[in-house]
């Protein structure tokens, strides 16, 4: 009898490790098509100048070396410090920015009532089929004429206009039970501590989410920190690393150490908060649904 | 009668808590303003600004800008290089868009029951979309490069195959710059259909093999029509997004050989960051902004009549 129950399950685990075996047969080859590109980057980030234009391709670098950030850290063309600084900075600061804009805005469509809610709502919404090619110029000049190009402002400001973080935290508001609210009411707590001390703490996770996307879309974003900002000091890290790759810098490894420097801190945080980051992703890439 | 002398009091009195309503719920405006400011400034505001500009020579160092009417859109319409971009630019999002969604449709199905690894698969295949468009380019540059590029490495060395130029043929350039694109961007629409995917209640596969489907029948005739408004999501998103592209070519190939790469959007940065000419750069802005709201309605109304069941 004891042989019966088990046998089965034995059977079904046997089909399990089957599986496995054979989806890996099966995703192999993507999962190389995927990791191989980046290990070449980060192998190339430790290739002597020399060596970088070997063919066939010199896999493992012979020697390892650390010249490629030598030369750019001394570099007082390529501040990257100052790049990475400035990054971290715009992301920080401007992720803080859309988490708090959008939590308030997305509370009062959730939960509060004020007449022409509905069309500014669908204001919100209109906006999100504009296609940010025709506000680029426009935005631009009016930087420019605040004279705020070449500065965190330029960056930050315009961050703050983006909506889907509304929909997303106004999705999570809807979900709180109308009660608590109703005791807080009772109780005398104003509109704006109801919603710092009793609705905020309830949507957390929904802030996390935001924080991770945004932060990610801030720290890798190219277009908009490429015409905003054109003074060396002033770029961020994905603007830089452009500066490294084209004009005179035909140095082909420092292109690849500062492409790792620039996307080793995500991917190391990606690999440590990989379940948080992509539940993140799925729940705030669908609330602009 | 009573009621007629009483209306105009109750009247007032409705009026009067009407007023009392609407002042209780102006401070509500407080939670909005913020960002409506900004919302107002950087969104709405650049919207019509945009449009008025698209009317104008505009140069950026003049003081005065000279009215040109619809000039700009009428050299526009002779513009042999918009078109060469826009055409380039449709091409690359069709490309981009189909690979994506197969690519991504195919490993969610695969990766939906979990297996040995299944999860650390799912983490992988996101992992390039966590790289900034910098990087890509940087990466691209070389996977493609017709003397020591990766791919060239591998076709030499365990082919035995000539070496190609991905990115000198006018007619590969494209293709190159969107699988590029898919490597960099598959894993979010994996993620979303592995989400759609479980969403489907599991009864429906279970009848489905009792009454003897095979797994592409299920596929068929279950999955896809479920993953319908999930798909949808994913292809708009998808389109606005890549039709927008930029980074790919400009770092990859420059927009060459010739034009044969060169992005709408390229075509818009240069036009007024390189050449100054802010007006006509707007009215391609607007065009490329009316494309996209056509073809986003249109994909809406095709699909919302597939889903309806």
């Amino acid at each position: 009898m004891n042989q019966a129950i088990v046998y089965p399950e034995r059977r079904r685990f046997g089909r399990y490790i089957a599986r496995s075996v054979l989806m890996w047969l099966f995703f192999l080859p993507l999962a190389l098509i995927v990791v191989v590109p980046v290990l070449y980057m980060i192998s190339m980030a430790f290739t002597l100048e020399a060596n970088q234009m070997k063919f066939p391709i010199e896999w493992i670098p012979n020697p390892p070396t650390l010249s490629n950030f030598q030369k750019i850290f001394v570099d007082p063309q390529l501040p990257i410090v100052r790049w990475f600084v400035n990054s971290l900075l715009v992301a920080t600061v401007g992720t803080a920015i859309i988490v708090f804009l959008s939590s308030l805005s997305g509370y009062a469509f959730a939960r509060l009532e004020f007449p022409g809610k509905g069309f500014l709502f669908s204001l919100l919404i209109f906006s999100l089929m504009i296609p940010s090619a025709v506000t680029l110029i426009p935005a631009f000049l009016l930087l420019r004429d605040l004279k705020l190009l070449n500065t965190y402002h330029a960056i930050w400001w315009p961050a703050a206009a983006s909506v889907t973080g509304i929909f997303l935290m106004r999705q999570h508001f809807f979900s709180i039970p109308g009660e608590l609210e109703d005791a807080a009411r009772v109780d005398g707590a104003s509109r704006f501590r109801i919603y710092w001390q009793i609705c905020l703490p309830l949507v957390r996770g929904a802030m996390v989410a935001l924080f991770i996307f945004a932060f990610l879309g801030l720290w890798n974003d190219l277009f908009w920190p490429l015409i905003v900002l054109s003074e060396r000091a002033a770029l961020t890290l994905p603007v830089g690393l452009l500066v490294i790759q084209q004009g005179s810098y035909i140095q082909r490894g420092l292109a690849f150490a500062g492409a790792f420097i620039a996307s080793m801190p995500v991917l190391i945080f990606y690999a440590i908060f990989q379940r948080k980051i992509i539940a993140g992703i799925v729940t705030a890439g669908l609330a602009g649904r | 009668m009573a009621t007629s002398t009483l209306s105009p009091s109750r009247a007032a009195v409705a009026q009067n808590q009407r007023w009392k309503q609407l002042r209780k719920q102006l401070p509500n405006y407080l939670f909005i303003l913020p960002h409506f400011f900004f919302f107002s400034v950087f969104l709405l505001y650049p919207i019509f600004r945009g449009l008025q500009i698209s009317l104008y020579d505009w140069k950026i160092m003049l003081k005065d800008q000279a009215f040109i009417g619809l000039a700009n859109y009428q050299a526009l319409l002779q513009d042999k290089i918009f078109w060469q971009t826009l055409n380039n630019t449709v091409y690359f999002t069709v490309l981009t868009v189909v690979m994506n969604v197969i690519l991504a449709l195919f490993v969610a199905t695969g990766l939906k029951h979990p297996f040995i690894g299944s999860n650390f698969l799912r983490v992988l295949f996101y992992a390039p979309g966590i790289l900034s468009v910098s990087v890509l380019g940087i990466i691209g540059i070389r996977v493609w490069d017709t003397q020591i590029g990766i791919l060239n490495y591998f076709i030499t060395t365990m082919l035995g195959g000539p070496r190609i130029a991905w990115l000198g043929n006018p007619d590969m350039v494209i293709p190159a710059l969107a699988v590029t694109t898919v490597w960099w961007t598959f894993g979010f629409p994996m993620l979303v259909f592995i989400a759609g995917m479980h969403n489907i209640p599991e009864p429906l596969y279970e009848a489905a093999k009792i009454d003897g489907a095979g797994p592409l029948q299920t596929f068929r005739h279950i999955t896809l029509p479920l993953l319908m408004p999930t798909m949808l999501f994913v292809v708009v998103t998808q389109f606005i997004a890549h039709m927008q592209v930029f980074a790919q070519p400009y770092i990859i190939t420059g927009g060459g050989p010739g034009n044969a790469s060169r992005s709408a959007t390229m075509y818009l940065y240069e036009t007024a960051w390189k050449f100054f000419r802010f007006g006509y750069a707007s009215s391609i802005s607007v065009v490329l902004a009316l494309i996209m709201i056509v073809v986003t309605v249109i994909l809406f109304m095709l699909m919302r009549r597939r889903t309806e069941y």
